[in-house]
């Protein structure tokens, strides 16, 4: 055998043996598109991930060892945060958006309601070093978890070393998230053929495909773009979304276009948590829709829905939500090994 | 297969009859030619004040050698933190042929786009370096900080974090020097010519990817040179 076969026939090994490991922590079904994230520069294992779970439920993160990722983004939410319409972070304190649902993460190519962060590795610097989310930063998130007695052990099982950077941190929270895969709604088991949408789900789901799917697509319920979806501002807030961040005047009131999956889970709506119901959102795309705000309006004219129609859709959006996911205890509380 | 032989016996044959010398690029800082030093006072004759530094910490990347006009090689490690608060990290060292010459040394000012989309990495890229935006993804590229009393901000503290890798605020920069001492490179930075063009009196703070970092960061570039 030559150099070269050799050679091929390593990596060819290799890749096998790394994307079996990977296979049986992130699974997503054949309906679902190839992911954006990379695994190639954060490869799954088990001992990362779990590493991840123990860090997003530590309260170790925050300035006074008092807020967790978890504190904002419930298991039982889907992750995210009910009940509170802007965030609660470090001593009580009100940010200035409502808490993201967290999941299907893999798919998305850039982060927060206004497309601030790039990368999920990147991601979790934004509520550790927020004033009013953990306050703290990430070195010396680093010199407390060197000092804490479970994570030197953790680090080494996971990445071979028990010197902690900052990197493995990050590295080990997106591993956590990535495996957050909501893929077992009623919905999806239509999609793999193992189950049937009732007659009003199907009525539901043709005026979904008719006035929602544009933005909101299939089968992750969000294109991975922004828009402005007729929202009037709230002038206590006067967040203008994505021109936040990019200062170009077509950007203005664009927000990121979330996911339908696991609504009854993630009240309030919208980036401000202005919406208690879905009833209420339907509303306002049935006749709330504001279009002289500016001329980047994506939706030119409201949905007309009969009150029937609304039944039907909210009927269709209800099969998105996936109890399996919500409920699962790989994704909860570690309970053995923080108290 | 023989094809395979002889460049086997050529590569090992390379490696056991080339010649390695360790060389080494250094950074100076210098302020009216002093060498700065965190906390020292120097004289700023711009606003005839009295000036420190608390910070100043920057990235080289994609350092590359070049004999006339010819590419000749480069350093493996590809990003470099040099900060003043680290003496270490003003020297960088390298293993070459003795065999390569070389003329000319190319690198850039800052972090190329492509790693700024790439996720954490470690090392000098790690994020606990300080030098990574939080609210928004990216690496600051360039951060200058220190106080000068003339100033007006809050406690006369000025501080300057350029970067962005987003068109049009882009501000990666690259530079080109001709190389003098082939033995030991020495690139001088003088800040004091940096602050004859911006005057403390009235910039002060640059703290997100725009217009002014672009401008700053372009003038920073061309500051840099090599001493003999
Ligand atoms: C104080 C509440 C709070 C805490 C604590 C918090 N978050 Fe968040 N999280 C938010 C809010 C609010 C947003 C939306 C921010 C925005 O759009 O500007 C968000 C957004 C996100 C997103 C982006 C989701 C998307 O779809 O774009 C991720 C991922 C995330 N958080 C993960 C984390 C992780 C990991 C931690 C712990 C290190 C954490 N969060 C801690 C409130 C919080
Ligand atoms: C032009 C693109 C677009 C279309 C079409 C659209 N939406 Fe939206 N939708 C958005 C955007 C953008 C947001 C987030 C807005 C914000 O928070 O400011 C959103 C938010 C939502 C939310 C809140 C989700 C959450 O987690 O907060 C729901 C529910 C929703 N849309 C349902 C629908 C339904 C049902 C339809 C069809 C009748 C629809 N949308 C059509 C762009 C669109």
């Amino acid at each position: 055998m030559s150099l070269k076969n050799f050679f091929f026939l390593f990596l060819t090994i290799s890749w096998f043996a790394f994307s079996s490991e990977q296979i049986s922590y992130f699974n997503p079904p054949n309906h679902f598109p190839k992911p954006a994230y990379d695994f190639n520069s954060n490869r799954l294992t088990k001992e990362i991930k779990e590493l991840g779970r123990v860090l997003f439920y530590d309260p170790v993160l925050s300035k006074d060892n008092t807020i967790s990722c978890a504190s904002c983004h419930s298991p039982y939410n889907a992750f995210a945060h009910t009940d509170h319409d802007l965030s609660h972070g470090i001593n009580d304190q009100i940010g200035t958006r409502n808490a993201p649902p967290l999941f299907n993460l893999a798919w998305q190519k850039t982060f927060m309601w206004d497309g601030a962060i790039n990368h999920l590795d990147m991601q979790a610097l934004a509520p550790i070093s927020h004033p009013k989310e953990m306050n703290e930063n990430l070195k010396n998130v680093v010199k407390k978890l060197q000092n804490k007695r479970i994570y030197p052990s953790l680090f080494y099982q996971a990445f071979k070393d028990s010197l902690i950077t900052g990197e493995h941190i990050l590295k080990a929270l997106a591993q956590f998230q990535l495996t957050l895969v909501s893929a077992t709604s009623k919905y999806d088991d239509v999609q793999k053929g193992i189950a049937q949408f009732s007659h009003q789900e199907k009525k539901g789901y043709l005026l979904f495909q008719k006035n929602c799917n544009s933005c909101h697509t299939e089968p992750l319920f969000s294109n991975q773009k922004f828009a402005n979806n007729g929202l009037p501002i709230d002038t206590t807030l006067n967040d203008f979304g994505k021109w936040m961040i990019t200062k170009q005047s077509s950007d203005s009131l664009k927000f990121k276009i979330p996911s339908l999956r696991n609504l009854t889970y993630t009240h309030p709506y919208m980036h401000d948590g202005r919406f208690q119901k879905l009833n209420q959102v339907l509303n306002h795309y049935n006749k709330g829709i504001i279009t002289s705000q500016n001329k980047f309006n994506d939706l030119e004219k409201s949905t007309v829905l009969t009150p029937n129609e609304k039944s039907d859709l909210i009927a269709f959006l209800l099969t998105l939500n996936d109890k399996k996911f919500v409920f699962d205890h790989k994704h909860q509380f570690p309970r053995e090994i923080l108290k | 297969m023989k094809f395979y032989t002889i460049l086997v016996f050529l590569f090992l044959s390379l490696i056991s009859f080339a010649q390695q010398s360790n060389e080494t690029i250094q950074f100076k800082l210098s302020f009216n030619h002093n060498s700065i030093a965190v906390g020292n006072k120097y004289f700023n004759h711009t606003t005839s004040d009295s000036i420190s530094f608390d910070v100043i910490r920057f990235y080289i990347s994609n350092i590359q050698f070049f004999q006339e006009e010819a590419f000749a090689f480069s350093l493996e490690k590809k990003h470099h933190l040099i900060d003043l608060g680290n003496p270490e990290s003003l020297i960088i060292n390298f293993d070459k042929n003795t065999k390569q010459n070389y003329n000319l040394i190319k690198f850039d000012l800052g972090i190329d786009s492509l790693t700024n989309v790439s996720g954490a990495f470690g090392g000098d890229l790690d994020p606990t370096n300080g030098m990574y935006w939080t609210w928004q993804s990216g690496y600051i590229n360039f951060k200058l900080e220190g106080v000068t009393p003339s100033c007006p901000a809050r406690k006369n503290f000025f501080q300057f974090h350029l970067g962005g890798y987003q068109a049009p605020f882009s501000m990666v920069q690259s530079i080109e020097l001709v190389i003098l001492d082939k033995k030991n490179i020495i690139i001088q930075l003088p800040i004091e010519q940096l602050l004859e063009k911006i005057n403390l009196k009235e910039t002060y703070e640059i703290m997100s990817p725009n217009q002014s970092s672009v401008n700053m960061a372009k003038l920073i570039a061309s500051l840099f040179s090599i001493s003999t």
